[in-house]
Order: structure tokens, then C-alpha cells, then sequence
């Protein structure tokens, strides 16, 4: 019934779950801090596309290993009794459609993938790949954020 | 005795008289259409920038519709508001839509308020604003919506509570709430101001949302623009003039980029109602856009 690959399979995601499972004591407060990192890292991408910086590979580089590295822990963050508290913005559907939500996270996650496999050296290569994650971020939060303001 | 009865009687029905006068549909005349065939390009632009879809689109699954059924304008969205629910109608070039319509009509529905047989439209459908387009980009976005898929499908009444219910009375309301001057006085000499004036006054409606109402559900002009609470009762919009908190201190480039995009200078996203908002004004052009930052940073700061 338990096959090996099964167990294996049980066994790593068990692993990678651990980390985000030790550092969630405070779930609600660990994803805000998330997202500001991710905004944080959006910004600097932000300013070339509007022209007001020099394009620099490396900083977009930098940025999206920052995407890369918190789209790895986030999924995990909304266990069952974080619904709300602490000034959440987690809206209701991610615990009533957590398909979806896994979906939208999914989805930016890939996004951010294939923007560090193109690798853009320019600001042109790297609008769309990149715009591509900016769109996945609206998504997500069209759909699973609160914003009353 | 008798005699004071029968006056008393006279004077009621002559008040009645008067108010139902005074609450007749006003409509434009058919000699005051210009001479003028619509052009459907010109209108999908100003499609885009009224939002047209955001409310006559009919929802997918319970949700917003996105990308192309945005163009399937079914109606059908419900608005639950504290004076009871608005039910959209369909505006798809159908018989059960405005496929009938003449120019004449879909002008005095969109600047008049008053639908073809006659009626007065409730302002949720905000002709207060639309009232200040040109009549040739009126007649644009007619060409326009006259090549989207026709939808078939009725929608029902609005439910809406007492006095509110009376119909007749929006002719009332109208005389204190529909004009179509401009609420601001903009420098003529500044085109690009003017310009967003139009968009954000006009076709844009931004006001009906971020204008707090009065206790007749008129928009209070001394606060124009000046945040209100969300017309469907959760939270609030935000102030949008250069003394509001949250976007005060942008810069008419990060207004701009803001529509463009959807981030916030923070490189926040674009939340709640205002997402569908962002999408249409997305397709306008770099300078219809630059034109709204334009006009929201000369608004007065008070």
C-alpha cells in the first residue's frame, strides 16, 4: 500500500515543510513581513521600468531570488486559526478556496521561475518576463487580499 | 366647512400637479443631435475610460468577468447599497439590451438619465457625470457598444426601499443634482488639466465614488473628490485630492504609472473595487492618463 516512492515522496514534504512550520509562530505577522520584503524588492525593478534608474541585471536578479525565496515559504503561512488578527489583510477565500489560492500563488511562483531561466539583460527582455510576476502579484491579491481603503 | 374641504382639495391636487410637472423626464430634443455617425474606434476608448464594463459586464462564477468577458455586457451585477440592491441592466446591443435604441435614446439615457420609454434611471447609473462628455464621444461609444456580441437576458427590477422606490421622484432629485458644468475650475491656458478634467468629471465618473454623498444620496461638491465611504458599505474610498493620505504626496508620474500599471509607488498592488478601475484605464492612452494625474494634482489642496 506504502510503496517506497510514496514514503519518500511523505518524507520530503514533511522536510520542506518544517522550516516555514518552525518559523510561523506568529503565521500572520511572518507573512506580512513576507510581503514587505517582496515590495521592498519590487520597488528598485520598479524605478527602471519607469525610467528613473539605469537597468541593472544583477538587483533584478537579486529581486526575484527574494521572490524566489518567499514564494517557497508563503503557501505555508495561513494555517487553519489565522483567519483573522493582527491587521490581516488575508482575505476569507484563501481558507474557503485554498485551491484557488494555492493556484494564484502557483502561478506567480512559475512566473518568477521563468524570469531567473530568462535571466534578462536588458530592460527589454526584461519587461515582459518580468511583468509577467508583477501580474501574478494583482492576481493574487485581486482575489485572496481584503483592501477597504 | 364644507367649502374649506373643497379647498383644502384643490390645493392638494394642484401640489400634486405641480410635483409631477416638476418631476417630468426632461430630454433632449432630436434637432439638438448633431449631424454625426459614430465612429467605433473613438469609442472603445471611451469605453475604456468610463468603465462601462466594470458594471454591465455579467459576472462569471459569482466573480468580476476579466478579459474578454468584459465585452459580454449581459448586466445582471447586483450593487447592495444602503438605499437597497441596484440590478445592472443589459447593455449589450440586443433586443433585451440597447439593441433597439436609437442614437437619440442611448443620448438621453447616458446625459439625461431618462430611458426610452420615458423613465427615470436611478443614479446609480451616474448620467450625473456622463452629463459632461461631448455629445460625439456619446455617440462614439453607441458605434461602439453596437459591435459587441449581443447578450440575451432581462434583468429584473432593482429592490430598492421606500421613498426611494418612487421613480417619479428621481425628476425631483435631478433638478437639485444634475448639471453638467464642471465641478472645478481648471486654468484654461493648461490643456492637459483640462483634459483630465473632462476624463475624471465626465466619462471617468471617478466623483461617484470618491465624493462622499449627502443625506438625498446627492454628491457634496465642497468635498469633491475627497474620499467617502464605500457606496457598498465595507470600508471607505479613498481621498484622492493633494491632501489625502494616501496618495497626497505622489507625483502626477506616480499617479500616471499607477494607472498604467497597478503599483503603487511602494510598489504595492492596486486593491479592491479600484482593480477593475486600473484594468480600463490600463487602455487608455500614456496622455489620457498623464491628463488625470494632471487634473487630481491641480486639484485644490483644502
Amino acid at each position: 500500500m506504502f510503496d517506497a516512492k510514496m514514503m519518500l515522496t511523505l518524507a520530503t514534504g514533511l522536510m520542506l515543510s518544517m522550516p516555514a512550520a518552525f518559523a510561523a509562530d506568529d503565521p500572520i505577522h511572518e507573512r506580512h513581513e513576507l510581503m514587505e520584503d517582496v515590495g521592498k524588492a519590487a520597488k528598485p525593478i520598479g524605478s527602471m521600468f519607469r525610467g528613473e534608474t539605469e537597468y541593472d541585471a544583477a538587483v533584478v536578479m537579486e529581486s526575484l531570488g527574494v521572490f524566489e525565496d518567499v514564494g517557497s515559504q508563503f503557501g505555508d503561512l495561513f494555517p487553519e486559526g489565522t483567519e483573522t488578527g493582527g491587521d490581516t489583510e488575508a482575505a476569507p477565500a484563501i481558507w474557503e478556496d485554498r485551491e484557488g489560492f494555492e493556484a494564484a500563488l502557483e502561478e506567480w511562483r512559475s512566473a518568477v521561475d521563468a524570469a531567473i531561466e530568462a535571466s534578462p539583460a536588458t530592460l527589454d527582455e526584461a519587461r515582459p518576463v518580468v511583468g509577467e510576476v508583477f501580474n501574478a502579484c494583482k492576481n493574487c491579491h485581486d482575489g485572496y487580499r481584503i483592501d477597504e481603503d | 366647512m364644507r367649502n374649506l374641504l373643497r379647498y383644502a382639495v384643490v390645493i392638494a391636487a394642484a401640489i400634486a400637479a405641480a410635483g409631477w410637472w416638476f418631476s417630468r423626464p426632461l430630454t433632449l430634443p432630436a434637432a439638438d443631435l448633431p449631424e454625426y455617425s459614430g465612429n467605433p474606434v473613438a469609442g472603445a476608448q471611451v469605453f475604456w475610460a468610463g468603465g462601462c464594463a466594470s458594471c454591465h459586464a455579467t459576472p462569471v462564477d459569482g466573480k468580476r468577468a476579466r478579459g474578454d468577458a468584459k465585452l459580454l455586457l449581459g448586466g445582471g451585477l447586483e450593487l447592495e447599497t444602503p438605499y437597497g440592491t441596484f440590478r445592472v441592466p443589459n447593455l449589450s446591443p440586443h433586443e433585451d439590451g440597447i439593441g433597439d435604441w436609437s442614437t437619440l435614446d442611448f443620448v438621453n439615457a447616458m446625459q439625461r438619465g431618462v430611458s426610452p420609454d420615458g423613465r427615470h434611471y436611478y443614479p446609480s447609473f451616474p448620467y450625473t457625470s456622463y452629463a459632461r462628455m461631448t455629445l460625439e464621444d456619446v455617440i462614439d461609444l453607441k458605434a461602439f457598444l453596437d459591435t459587441l456580441a449581443p447578450v440575451a437576458g432581462r434583468v429584473e427590477d432593482h429592490a430598492l426601499g421606500f421613498p426611494w422606490s418612487v421613480r417619479r421622484g428621481i425628476g425631483i432629485w435631478k433638478r437639485r443634482y444634475l448639471d453638467a458644468t464642471p465641478v472645478v475650475a481648471v486654468d484654461s491656458a493648461e490643456p492637459v488639466v483640462e483634459r483630465g478634467r473632462y476624463l475624471v468629471e465626465g466619462a471617468g465618473h471617478c466623483g461617484e465614488c470618491h465624493t462622499p454623498r449627502d443625506r438625498f444620496g446627492g454628491l457634496d461638491t465642497t468635498r469633491w473628490l475627497g474620499g467617502a465611504p464605500d457606496p457598498e458599505g465595507k470600508g471607505s474610498v479613498p481621498d484622492i485630492t493633494p491632501a489625502g493620505k494616501n496618495t497626497g504626496d505622489w507625483s502626477a508620474g506616480d499617479l500616471a504609472y499607477y494607472f498604467e500599471s497597478g503599483f503603487t509607488p511602494e510598489f504595492d498592488t492596486v486593491g479592491g473595487s479600484m482593480v477593475a478601475v486600473q484594468e480600463n484605464l490600463a487602455k487608455l492612452t500614456a496622455e489620457d492618463r498623464q491628463a488625470i494625474a494632471a487634473y487630481l494634482k491641480a486639484l485644490p489642496a483644502d
